[in-house]
């Protein structure tokens, strides 16, 4: 089965198959979308990860036709659709709360994109079968919408979205209604359809172990700009504020000084709350003796041991077995906000116990924001 | 042992009051009705239907039966035409300016019917403020009369009437998710399409509420006959109003209210039937 996007152009070398250039919108005078410079890779599956209010529906909406930019220029598969209505800009959108029409059966709501567009009845109906079997729900056809459980309709959802053969699909917290268990299977077959068809996508979503999971490039927003655009690896591991740190996971903020190279890219640390404590940091930029930096080092790259020279002497608060990780919480000296570590085994450490911390020297990143 | 029993607001015994009343006013005064249709002069002859069958084989009471019914089903189609984009126009657009809108829609209510009535008068007379506007603008060259005309009657049946047809509509549009709106767009429908193929589907329960009920309460209205009509427009109502003030033809009036009674339950029972049958919704 071989179902490639047949917007214009799409095959040649027009450009990307959503860039946007400069766009932003205000409502009411606050603006929610600050000027956005985007451009999407063919076939890949980006995601807007973001809070509530950082302006990434907005996005999926301007980028829909639903609202118009006050600023900039939208274009889809090197057509600038700017000014064109949601109808006549051949993508496909699946909605959080699946948004099927609940008067049509579920064949007739995966056709409803095809009827539109007046396609005969015999190509309308082989493409209702192609698009059910993907989305693995075969002969549903004259299924009402009410009789599917919501992992079903979620996929009705997408096979609506898909039967016309859109140029870019759009998801807009497609797994948002589902419980965990269902949304995690989601994720993956989600994931598997898109990869399979090698549409391009995007997925909007405030859920970081989503965006993670699913998307090729995560855009982590926040107040109406993207703060950072990268592979999941990159932005978790290589984050480049405080922001985009702790709401891609949990991140431990250190306040520390530069104290002198230590091999290529390496530099060492002396913390502002222990000064004995050593660490080091790897950089891509140069850094100078004395310089402050802001460190923020995952609770998994952390590790405890005993609280030897060097290390982060600290004092441990509390476990939670968290399944397939203990938690620890501590606390270190001169540091006010309590100090997570994440570890695979028990560590044979009481509470109360004062213990050492460190990190291997890629543990640590540099973040370009002050504490 | 005690049974605890589930904690309830209300208990079914709350109903009583109410079925009393309604008992005592207007199940007994129904039957009361149904009995005084029969004539009571033995000398009339033609049996317990005789006023039924005067009602629908006489050519004149025919064709008020007629007219009655060419009436309700213009003012119900008017209602329809006018009050679903004020409904649309409420859910989709209005946002804050919602409970103004609400206001407007319901204050024909508010007023006297006898008020109103007179208010249309004054405005369609000869030499009323419709007809000064339209000399004034040049639009006419001499003023019409407006009053006492079948076009007067339908104005003030459809300024009391769309309200219900507005109010009806507006509560079913508040159950569709934009979304499925915006869904119809993305997948190729224009502005049209979409209203055709996913709003007004989806709203035909509050249509269907809505024209029953104008339908309905048009066949009940005599006083904006009598008022605006000018003589021109007699429907069974105005007649049973006629009949009981001059001739004073009881029997036949409770005759001809029955009709319009079981009219009415008609409505009411295709209205009960439309939505059983679109009965389970998520």
């Amino acid at each position: 089965m071989s179902v490639r996007p047949h917007g214009g152009g799409n095959n040649t070398t027009a450009g990307a198959p959503v860039e946007l250039a400069d766009v932003s919108k205000s409502f009411g005078g606050v603006q929610v979308l600050k000027p956005l410079r985007l451009a999407l890779v063919p076939g890949e599956m980006l995601a807007l990860l973001g809070p509530s209010g950082c302006g990434k529906t907005t996005t999926l909406r301007l980028i829909a036709g639903f609202e118009a930019p006050d600023t900039g220029s939208i274009r889809v598969a090197g057509r600038d659709v700017t000014g064109l209505p949601p109808n006549k800009r051949g993508l496909g959108m699946v909605f959080q709360n699946y948004s099927l029409f609940p008067h049509m059966t579920v064949g007739e709501n995966v056709a409803f994109g095809l009827r539109m567009r007046r396609t005969g009845r015999a190509e309308k109906a082989r493409r209702v079968r192609e698009m059910l079997a993907t989305v693995r729900l075969d002969g549903y056809e004259d299924r009402l919408i009410h009789q599917l459980s919501g992992g079903q309709q979620q996929r009705i959802a997408l096979a609506r979205a898909l039967a016309t053969s859109p140029s870019v699909l759009l998801l807009d917290e497609p797994l948002g209604a589902l419980d965990k268990n269902l949304r995690e299977r989601m994720q993956f077959e989600l994931r598997d359809i898109q990869r399979r068809l090698g549409i391009t996508s995007i997925l909007v979503t405030h859920d970081q172990e989503e965006a993670l999971t699913m998307s090729d490039r995560v855009a982590v927003m926040a107040h109406g700009e993207v703060l950072q655009v990268g592979r999941p690896t990159e932005v978790y591991d290589r984050p480049l504020t405080r922001f985009v740190s702790e709401f891609l996971g949990t991140a431990n903020i250190f306040a520390a000084v530069v104290t002198g190279a230590n091999g290529p890219n390496r530099w060492s640390v002396a913390l502002d709350a222990q000064p004995h404590a050593a660490g080091t940091v790897e950089s891509p930029a140069a850094l100078a003796p004395g310089q402050r930096v802001t460190l923020a080092v995952r609770p998994e790259r952390l590790s405890l041991g005993p609280p030897t020279d060097g290390t982060v002497r600290a004092t441990v608060r509390d476990v939670v077995f968290r399944g397939t990780y203990f938690a620890y919480e501590l606390t270190a000296s001169g540091q006010p906000q309590p100090v997570f570590a994440y570890t695979q085994l028990r560590q044979p450490v009481a509470a109360d116990a004062a213990v050492g911390l460190s990190w291997e020297p890629g543990g640590a990143v540099i973040l370009q924001d002050t504490a | 042992m005690r049974r605890v029993r589930p904690y309830r607001l209300a208990r079914p015994s709350w109903c009583v009051p109410v079925i009393a009343y309604l008992l005592v006013f207007f199940v007994i005064p129904l039957i009361a009705n149904l009995l005084r249709s029969r004539p009571v002069d033995a000398a009339i002859g033609g049996g317990p239907f005789f006023y039924y069958v005067k009602l629908l084989t006489d050519p004149y009471y025919a064709g008020v039966l007629l007219e009655t019914t060419k009436v309700a089903l213009i003012t119900t189609f008017v209602c329809l035409l006018v009050g679903y984009p004020v409904a649309y126009f409420m859910v989709r657009f209005a946002g804050r300016w919602n409970a103004l809108i609400v206001f407007c829609v319901v204050a024909p209510l508010l007023t006297s019917i006898i008020m109103r009535t007179f208010g249309w008068r004054v405005l369609l007379a000869r030499r009323g403020v419709l007809n000064a506007w339209l000399l004034d603008w040049g639009l006419i060259t001499r003023p019409f009369e407006l009053a006492d005309q079948p076009i007067a009657v339908y104005i003030g049946l459809v300024h009391v009437l769309v309200p219900f047809m507005v109010l009806s509509i507006n509560a079913v549009l508040q159950g569709i998710d934009v979304q499925l709106e915006d869904s119809a767009r993305v997948l190729g429908a224009g502005r049209l399409r979409t209203f055709w193929h996913v709003t007004l589907p989806l709203s035909v329960d509050g249509i269907a509420t809505g024209c029953i009920l104008v339908f309905v309460l048009t066949n009940g209205s005599f006083l904006t006959m009598l008022l605006l009509g000018g003589g021109r427009i007699t429907t069974l109502s105005l007649l049973i109003y006629q009949q009981f003030s001059t001739t004073q033809d009881v029997g036949f009036a409770a005759a001809m209210g029955n009709v319009l009674m079981l009219v009415a339950l008609l409505g009411f029972l295709l209205q009960f039937r439309l939505l059983r049958r679109r009965g389970v919704k998520p």
